[in-house]
């Protein structure tokens, strides 16, 4: 057993670290989660500096490494600013089921550009709930290819997206099939629309995207036709990974701020690092974040190894997301009445917690996800 | 039998509130929350209803009634999901202030206006180097003839802009033991060297408008201060009572209402082609959460009956504060959750009654202050 990362993971790190303490202005986030903007600058330069798709191959334009590479610059981006971090880690929000099903065509045409910050790809799937045992979207097919019908929430990204992955149903009454197509943003049909104010992750746009009878030519299926759902199962566990390690960086970032805080705050004729009341915070923090990171890292470690199991993934999700959650609300306190104001930085940390608390989905369904592992599914 | 005896004019109040908090705030409470304050048009009529200082008495302009009317209009403007309308911080927390330690003067000269809603109050103590440990103060009154010239700054003062009236706590640089030289004084608004800084930026509450306070070489005449010279830290103990049951009914109330919308919401919401409300495990947590509230209603329902009796229940106040303001976060959390994606947008009541909760463990005295209290009086 070896818990250690190697020298090259250590250097992917520091230089991850350092990127985001000289480009994520505190200032300028504040801004940008203000007015709702997606850190453009910042993100060009992380692409061209190759932190954006580390984990697509050297052939189709990324670096070619793991999970766990992409989960320590994730971490590394969310520690400095959660906002920004994340608004950089889901600008190739979807090139993992390219990678995992796409065509080789769909894989050269598409990926470079993610990488090299020429183009951003999303994936449109839930529709207002998390039931994904079938969608209403569908795809219907016709003489010369496809057609795409419905509505999609939540899309992350949805407006600046290039490339939108859309999770379809074939046929509404097999429940058990379904379709991942490629739409190209701007695609007659297409219909992008805001899901307006938002309490986290507000750096990315959130949308609602309308498919109006949407044309697709046949080579727009990504994997497998009438194989959509386990693709996007697939995608969905790795991406839980990422989740975690936003997690992990969420709360790090936030114990850094909280414990800076601590030991400069003077009250009562002492720092208030020195009472109990905060070290014990600060020993709970540095607990959940640690556990946090230790499960995540194992998860990414697995993924990368060739064992993808869904309950590591799970496992990194749940608890990355609490980690940060818990954190956050310790900092804020930790803070006081400065931490509820948006100058202190760290409500902002606070907030994108919680949302990330409910991206991809809610610990509720988590648990039931989790439940199906422990317990087998029902039958 | 009912902790609390409220009679058919208690009920009917309550009746008269929700309905006028209906058609006067509910309609407009994302507009001030856009704004970042409520208009004093508001205060106006809610005075003019008879809402305001209830407690204050006949003859200063009140109703010199109970403090379940107060318990009732908290509750009640807490549903609104309006933070801004401070009117129980007006009305129950700085006000008595006055009414409890003013002169005669004072209380003629101040209080009708304070129940017509023409003065709205504010009360400063906190500074940016004095929040939790309010005897460090740096904001001081020193004599001059029949003044005092008062200079220093105040942070995240609630109804900061809005104020005509503030309740200011100073201390005597002259007076070495700081709990024996502190003063509470009454600044009017547009008295020379008193400004009002900039609306502070908040992640919740933000239709209140909370404010830094500035006083520069600002001469108040010294028949402004409440009470006897030096009194000043045993004034606030005094009045931190009321004012943390406040907040604990108000943390009570704000958790009631929006498991109430959860559960409504719930019942409404397909996942998977059955309401969420059908789910075995959903409805667990909604059991879990309402039992958590239930517990926090049935605790301050007591506190305020012994309250009301007159009883020193400071231990259990600080607890209260303490407990119902975590447990009011843990259930705007939890019904985060059961919203899930639809939690994240602003367009829900949720979304907003968790950002408003955040700040109920650190205002009127950080939830480590109330256990600091707590063990100090339980002689630990």
């Amino acid at each position: 057993m070896d818990f250690s990362l190697d020298r090259e993971q250590i250097a992917i790190q520091q230089a991850a670290e350092e990127f985001a303490r000289g480009e994520f202005d505190p200032e300028a986030a504040l801004e940008h989660d203000q007015l709702r903007e997606f850190p453009s600058e910042i993100w060009k330069k992380a692409c061209e500096l190759g932190f954006i798709g580390v984990h697509i191959e050297e052939e189709y334009g990324g670096q070619g490494f793991g999970r766990l590479e992409n989960a320590i610059i994730v971490e590394a981006f969310c520690r400095q600013d959660s906002g920004i971090g994340i608004a950089l880690a889901l600008s190739d929000f979807g090139s993992e089921m390219l990678l995992m099903y796409g065509s080789e065509e769909q894989k050269k045409k598409i990926l470079p550009r993610i990488a090299q910050g020429k183009g951003i790809i999303t994936v449109a799937l839930l529709e207002g709930g998390y039931g994904l045992a079938s969608f209403s979207t569908t795809l219907r097919k016709e003489k010369a290819g496809y057609v795409v019908n419905g509505e999609k929430s939540h899309v992350t990204l949805g407006g600046l997206a290039d490339y939108l992955l859309v999770a379809c149903q074939d046929d509404p009454d097999d429940t058990a099939s379904q379709s991942v197509v490629l739409v190209e943003n701007g695609a007659r049909g297409v219909d992008v629309a805001s899901m307006g104010e938002v309490v986290g992750m507000r750096m990315l746009p959130w949308n609602r995207i309308g498919f109006g009878l949407v044309s697709i030519p046949p080579e727009n299926i990504v994997g497998e036709d009438g194989k959509g759902m386990a693709q996007v199962r697939d995608f969905l566990n790795e991406m839980r990974i990422e989740a975690g390690a936003m997690g992990v960086g969420i709360a790090q970032g936030a114990l850094d701020m909280a414990l800076a805080y601590g030991k400069k705050r003077e009250q009562f004729g002492r720092t208030i690092v020195t009472f109990d009341a905060i070290r014990n915070k600060l020993a709970d923090m540095y607990m959940e974040t640690e556990l946090a990171r230790l499960v995540t890292y194992r998860a990414a470690w697995l993924f990368d190894n060739g064992n993808p199991e869904p309950r590591s993934a799970l496992l990194a999700k749940a608890v990355g997301a609490k980690a940060a959650y818990r954190v956050t609300y310790d900092a804020l306190q930790i803070y006081g009445g400065f931490g509820y104001m948006k100058e202190g930085h760290i409500e902002r940390f606070y907030r994108d917690a919680k949302v990330l608390d409910l991206f991809l989905e809610p610990a509720r369904v988590e648990r039931g996800f989790l439940a199906d592992e422990v317990a087998g599914k029902r039958a | 039998m009912e902790i609390l005896n409220y009679t058919e004019q208690h009920r009917a109040f309550r009746e008269r509130v929700r309905g006028f908090l209906e058609q006067e705030v509910i309609p407009y409470a994302d507009e001030w929350e856009q704004s970042g304050i409520v208009p004093r048009s508001v205060w106006k009529k809610m005075g003019e209803q008879g809402f305001l200082c209830t407690g204050v008495p006949k003859a200063y302009g009140g109703a010199g009634a109970d403090f379940l009317y107060s318990v009732i209009l908290t509750e009640e403007l807490t549903r609104t999901g309006c933070t801004g309308l401070a009117a129980p911080l007006h009305s129950d927390i700085v006000v008595p202030y006055i009414s409890s330690f003013g002169s005669e003067e004072l209380k003629k000269k101040y209080l009708p206006g304070c129940v017509s809603g023409d003065i709205i109050t504010a009360v400063a103590m906190t500074e940016p180097d004095a929040g939790s440990d309010l005897a460090s103060m740096g904001t001081t009154a020193v004599e001059d003839g029949d003044h005092v010239v008062i200079n220093g700054q105040k942070t995240f003062i609630s109804n900061g802009l809005n104020c005509d009236l503030v309740v200011l706590a100073t201390r005597d640089p002259d007076v070495g033991n700081p709990y024996q030289g502190m003063d509470l004084y009454l600044v009017e608004e547009g008295t020379p060297g008193f400004e009002k800084g900039e609306k502070l930026d908040k992640m919740g509450w933000r239709s209140q408008d909370t404010a830094e306070l500035f006083f520069r070489d600002c001469r108040v005449p010294k028949a402004n201060r409440l009470g006897q010279k030096g009194g000043g830290f045993m004034m606030l103990m005094d009045k931190l009572q009321p004012e943390r049951l406040v907040c604990a009914i108000m943390a009570v109330a704000s958790a009631e209402h929006i498991l109430e919308l959860t559960i409504r919401h719930c019942r409404d919401k397909l996942d998977l082609g059955r309401p969420l409300l059908k789910g075995q495990g959903n409805q667990f947590r909604i059991v879990e959460m309402a039992t958590e509230v239930k517990l926090g209603r049935t605790f301050i329902d007591k506190l305020i009956a012994d309250h009301m009796e007159g009883k020193s229940v400071v231990v259990e106040v600080s607890m209260a504060k303490y407990w119902t303001t975590e447990m009011a976060q843990r259930i705007a959390d939890g019904c985060m959750e059961l919203y899930g994606c639809d939690g994240i947008s602003e367009g829900f009541p949720v979304a907003r009654a968790w950002r408003d909760a955040r700040i109920m463990s650190i205002f009127a005295g950080t939830n480590e202050i109330m256990k600091g209290i707590a063990a100090k009086f339980m002689g630990l």
